[in-house]
C-alpha cells in the first residue's frame, strides 16, 4: 500500500501519533548521542571562530526555549486528541535541540551556559520569543501556532540548513537531526492553519496583522543570527524564501 | 530520478494513455517509518531530475515519490510534513504538488 492511498483522516492520525514520531527518530537519531556519531572529533577552531559558534549557538539555545515553552503551553490548547499527541512529540523535540545544543557548548568549554545565554541573546529573538509565550498565555491557538510553527520554525529551518552547510562537522550533524524534525513541526503549522483559515477565511485578517507585527522581529532575527555567523550581506541566503512561500500559500499577505 | 525502473504499463479504463508503474528503492530517508521510507527521498535542488512517478513538497522539499507514473489531479502525501497534496501540471508540462487543506 501506498502511503497517498491513506484515507485522510487515517493519514493524520497517522502522522501525527506518537508511533510515527518514535519510529520516525529512531531511524535518524536511534544511533547518534547528543545527535551525531559519537567518533567526530572536536575540529580545530581559533579563538574567533570558537567565539561566533557560541554566540551562534546560544542564540539556538535561545529559539529552543522559546519553542519548548511555547508548544507545551499549547498542548492545553489544541483542539484534539491527534493535535495534542503531536505537540507532546513537538515538546520532546524541542527538549532535545535545546539539549543538543547546550551540549555542544559544554563540549566548546562553556561552563555556565545560562549566564552565557543571556549575554549573547540577541535583542530581536527575545523580542519575538516574549510575544510568542504572549500570544499562549492568551490561549491564542492561531496567533501561537503561526508565530511559533510557522515563523519561528521557518526562520530556525532556513538558518539552520544555511548554517549546516558551512558549519564543522560535529555542530553540522547536530544541526541536521534539527532539520529533520523542523519538517514535522513546520508541517503541522501550515497544514492545521490551512484547514481553519479554509473554515473561517474571516481569520485571514487577523493572522495577516499578527504576521505584520512579527515580519520586523522575524527580519531583525534573521540579520542578527546571520551576523553572528559571519556572513557579510552579499553572502546571506534569500531571507525567508520558505517563511514567504508559507504565508502565501496560507493567504496572508499583505 | 535514482531508480524508478520501469516494470509495467498499467491498464487505463478511462480510455487516457496507460500509466508506466516503477518499483522503488530505498533511497536511505530515515525521516518516516521503514515502510513507509521508499516513497520519500531528499531532493538535490534544482538540478535534480524528478522521474514520472515524483513530485517535491512545496512545504519541505522532500521528493515524494510513487509506484505509479503521477498525472494531474492525483492526490500524494508528504509524510515526513503531514502535507496532502494535490498534482498539477504547469504550463511547460511539469508537474507539481499543490499543498489542500
Amino acid at each position: 500500500m501506498e502511503p497517498h492511498e491513506l484515507d485522510q483522516d487515517d493519514f493524520i492520525a497517522q502522522v501525527q501519533s506518537f508511533e510515527f514520531w518514535f519510529e520516525a527518530v529512531e531511524g535518524y537519531l536511534g544511533d547518534k548521542p547528543y545527535g551525531r556519531d559519537a567518533e567526530v572529533p572536536e575540529p580545530p577552531l581559533d579563538d574567533l571562530e570558537r567565539d561566533a559558534l557560541v554566540t551562534t549557538l546560544c542564540n539556538y539555545c535561545v529559539g529552543e526555549a522559546a519553542a519548548l515553552e511555547a508548544s507545551s503551553g499549547l498542548v492545553r490548547l489544541a483542539p484534539n486528541h491527534h493535535a495534542q499527541i503531536f505537540l507532546a512529540t513537538q515538546v520532546a523535540d524541542e527538549a532535545r535541540h535545546l539539549e543538543v545544543f547546550l551540549h555542544r557548548l559544554a563540549e566548546l568549554g562553556i561552563t555556565d551556559a545560562r549566564a552565557e545565554v543571556e549575554r549573547r541573546a540577541n535583542p530581536g529573538l527575545l523580542a519575538f520569543k516574549e510575544r510568542l509565550l504572549r500570544f499562549v498565555d492568551a490561549g491564542d491557538w492561531e496567533a501561537a501556532v503561526f508565530a511559533q510553527n510557522v515563523v519561528l520554525e521557518s526562520m530556525e529551518d532556513t538558518v539552520f540548513r544555511f548554517h549546516a552547510s558551512v558549519a564543522d562537522p560535529k555542530t553540522q550533524q547536530v544541526l541536521e537531526g534539527v532539520v529533520a524534525d523542523e519538517r514535522r513541526h513546520l508541517g503541522f503549522g501550515e497544514n492545521d492553519l490551512g484547514r481553519r483559515l479554509a473554515r473561517h477565511p474571516e481569520d485571514r485578517e487577523r493572522l495577516a496583522a499578527v504576521r505584520a507585527e512579527l515580519d520586523p522581529l522575524v527580519l531583525r532575527s534573521f540579520e542578527e543570527a546571520y551576523e553572528a555567523l559571519g556572513l557579510g550581506r552579499d553572502d546571506r541566503p534569500s531571507l525567508g524564501r520558505d517563511y514567504l512561500h508559507s504565508v502565501e500559500r496560507l493567504g496572508l499577505t499583505a | 530520478m535514482s531508480d524508478a525502473a520501469e516494470a509495467l504499463v498499467e491498464a487505463a479504463g478511462d480510455g487516457a494513455a496507460p500509466r508506466r508503474t516503477f518499483e522503488l528503492e530505498d533511497t536511505g530517508f530515515l525521516e518516516v517509518p521503514k515502510r513507509w521510507r521508499r516513497f520519500y527521498r531528499h531532493w538535490g535542488g534544482p538540478d535534480d531530475e524528478l522521474g514520472p512517478n515524483e513530485v517535491v513538497c512545496p512545504v519541505c522539499k522532500v521528493v515524494i515519490r510513487s509506484h505509479r507514473e503521477l498525472r494531474p489531479g492525483d492526490k500524494v502525501y508528504c509524510m515526513p510534513c503531514m502535507s496532502r497534496m494535490v498534482v498539477v501540471a504547469r504550463p511547460d508540462g511539469r508537474l507539481e504538488a499543490e499543498v489542500i487543506y
